[in-house]
């Protein structure tokens, strides 16, 4: 009676967050022994300060496929990692631009040529009358444009990541602080993560990812 | 981290900046004596222009104070000292109101409210209406009440972070006191713009009313303020006396964004009133507009919404402008320029009816009170530090990035 459920092993979806990685998910482990392939190494770090440093490490060596992962917005990260300005606020004005010009042209055609009433005897096009809903309109497009834009620079949209299959980010979502070297970068070799082991990383995992081989699970 | 904060304890060495202030001050002076004889009635309107001008840079340094203990801020400590400077010389703008109540009592030679012309409420039920508000003894009691306040809570400010100066880092009894006092002068503060807004502005056309106009005199203060202070730290950091490593591109592009976000503040509460008005139609309510589309007026009206908005809002837009010094001292000073525009356009019309006019009768009281305040202000950065030395929070705020 006192036996689980689930045996120990069988089930691994449960995020572990004592630092160990978690096994794989082994739903029917005859179906799950596809091949892995290695995407790359992370290092993962206590303290933020540390990261920082590593980052300016990686960023001088010329890396380019690498990021770094934490629970918080960490000052002064983005001048470590050699980033240049974000292309998102570019987007937004032109977004919101956009907006301005479709909210006055949908009220010009509203109210000056589909369905023209006298108001006031004041013009058919009174722009004054338009403002606040061009206004609205400039940050609606503006806002949501935003968001959305936002969310699809940061790649969002991706099923899944080895990032999650390896609970790297389980961890960082909680307490500490990951930098990923991906092996797409040129600079890409098995030496990578000597690169970390001297940053200073106690830490450093290789980072797997299932090779689809057309089965379904 | 120390050892730059003690260089920024630095003096300003400005003998020859006071000595051009006390020039310009002189020849603001005579031309303010010739424009009296001569026609006191221009004269007062244009003291009233300037008057109101310097009023809002020292009360917006106040308010950029008093804001900055009510939230607590860390950031703003680097450079709230300047702020205090401006807030520092309410004694002198107090002065400069005494010839406001000149007007006031002596409106016969003046003519600068009409609702004091007997012959002007005569048989106007609205005036009558209005006679328990606008009245020479309550303006005047509102006047000096008002003025009195912003005194003491300038001289309470200011003295208490002076104060921490000698004492030193650590000791935050001085902070305390600031921070509890806060939100009371905010209270008053909101109040008294308001109505400072009612009477020596709004007043000007006794007919005309706006509710809003407390919140328009308020968004005008507050970007004039924040200009001023935008304009004395680069100066300062350009002079080395602020060092370039402790108030850093994080600071300013905070105060770049406080200058941009009440940029467009200002420009939502103009439209604001403008639009209400142009939709209702009402003939008392559009007479004040129809004003100021009059002649050369119209020019005027348009230029306001271009300097005092889109110029600033496209200028600051993007995140490097706002860290740039040469860029905000830039629209600082157009920020500066549309103040007096907006001063000029709300209270000139009144005056010249047909279109504007300037000459050196407008100038002469803006020359006078900004040499004595540009003279009194580099007197204040040769006896006190350009930075808040002694504040508790000053580490921190050296440390704040973005």
């Amino acid at each position: 009676m006192n036996k689980p459920i689930v045996e120990a092993g069988t089930v691994g979806l449960v995020d572990d967050l004592s630092g160990t990685i978690p096994s794989k998910p082994k739903l029917g482990d005859k179906l799950l022994e596809g091949k892995q392939e290695k995407v790359g190494v992370v290092g993962l770090f206590d303290d933020p300060h540390a990261l920082v440093k590593a980052a300016e490490k990686v960023r001088d060596a010329g890396w380019k496929q690498w990021d770094c992962h934490t629970p918080f917005p960490v000052h002064g990260l983005d001048a470590a990692m050699g980033l240049g300005w974000s292309k998102l606020p570019t987007i937004a004005l032109s977004l919101g631009f956009t907006g301005a010009a479709l909210a006055l042209l949908m009220q010009y055609w509203m109210s000056a040529v589909s369905y023209p009433v006298h108001i006031g005897g004041k013009p058919l096009f009174s722009w004054p009358a338009f403002v606040p809903i061009t206004f609205e309109m400039f940050v609606l497009f503006t806002a949501a444009g935003t968001v959305l834009t936002g969310l699809w620079m940061c790649k969002l949209g991706r099923w899944h990541s080895p990032l999650h299959d390896s609970g790297v980010m389980a961890e960082v979502s909680s307490s500490r602080f990951a930098l990923v070297l991906s092996a797409k970068d040129e600079l890409w070799s098995d030496g990578a993560r000597s690169l970390l082991d001297e940053a200073g990383c106690t830490d450093v995992r290789d980072l797997f990812e299932d090779v689809d081989d057309g089965r379904i699970l | 981290m120390s050892g730059s904060i003690n260089t920024a304890s630095k003096r300003l060495d400005g003998a020859k900046l006071s000595t051009n202030a006390a020039i310009v001050a002189a020849i603001g002076l005579l031309l303010s004596a010739l424009g009296l004889t001569m026609d006191p009635q221009r004269f007062s309107y244009a003291w009233l222009w300037a008057y109101l001008f310097f009023w809002s840079a020292a009360l917006g340094g106040l308010f950029f104070v008093a804001l900055q203990h009510l939230t607590g801020s860390i950031w703003s400590v680097v450079i709230r000292r300047v702020a205090e400077s401006f807030a520092a010389q309410m004694w002198v703008v107090a002065l400069f109101a005494v010839p406001i109540l000149a007007f006031a009592w002596f409106g016969d030679s003046f003519h600068l409210f009409p609702w004091l012309d007997v012959h002007h409420v005569e048989g106007d039920e609205v005036l009558a209406g209005k006679q328990p508000y606008l009245n020479v003894v309550f303006l005047s009691l509102r006047i000096v009440v008002f003025m009195g306040v912003w005194v003491l809570a300038s001289h309470f400010f200011v003295t208490r972070s002076l104060a921490q100066d000698a004492k030193g880092a650590g000791r935050n009894e001085g902070t305390k006191k600031m921070r509890s006092w806060a939100p009371a002068f905010m209270l008053f503060f909101g109040l008294s713009v308001t109505f400072t807004g009612f009477d020596l502005m709004m007043s000007l056309d006794p007919h005309w009313f706006s509710t809003i106009f407390g919140v328009y005199t308020f968004a005008g203060v507050f970007v004039t303020g924040l200009a001023v202070i935008i304009l004395g730290v680069v100066f300062l950091r350009s002079r080395g006396v602020l060092d370039a490593d402790v108030v850093r591109p994080d600071h300013l592009h905070s105060l770049g964004g406080l200058l941009f976000a009440f940029s467009c503040f200002w420009a939502y509460i103009a439209f604001s009133q403008y639009m209400l008005i142009w939709y209702g139609h009402l003939p008392e309510e559009t007479s004040w507009y129809t004003d100021r589309f009059v002649g050369g007026w119209g020019t005027v009206s348009g230029a306001l919404a271009i300097v005092r908005w889109v110029i600033p809002f496209f200028l600051l837009l993007s995140r490097k402008a706002k860290t740039s010094p040469r860029r905000l001292a830039l629209v600082s000073v157009i920020a500066i320029f549309g103040q007096l525009l907006d001063l000029y356009w709300v209270i000139m019309p009144q005056l010249h009816t047909n279109g504007p006019v300037l000459s050196w009768p407008e100038l002469g009281p803006l020359l006078a009170m900004g040499g004595i305040l540009v003279w009194l202000l580099t007197r204040f950065f040769a006896r006190h530090p350009a930075m808040a030395v002694g504040d508790p929070l000053l580490t921190q705020s050296v440390e704040y990035r973005l």
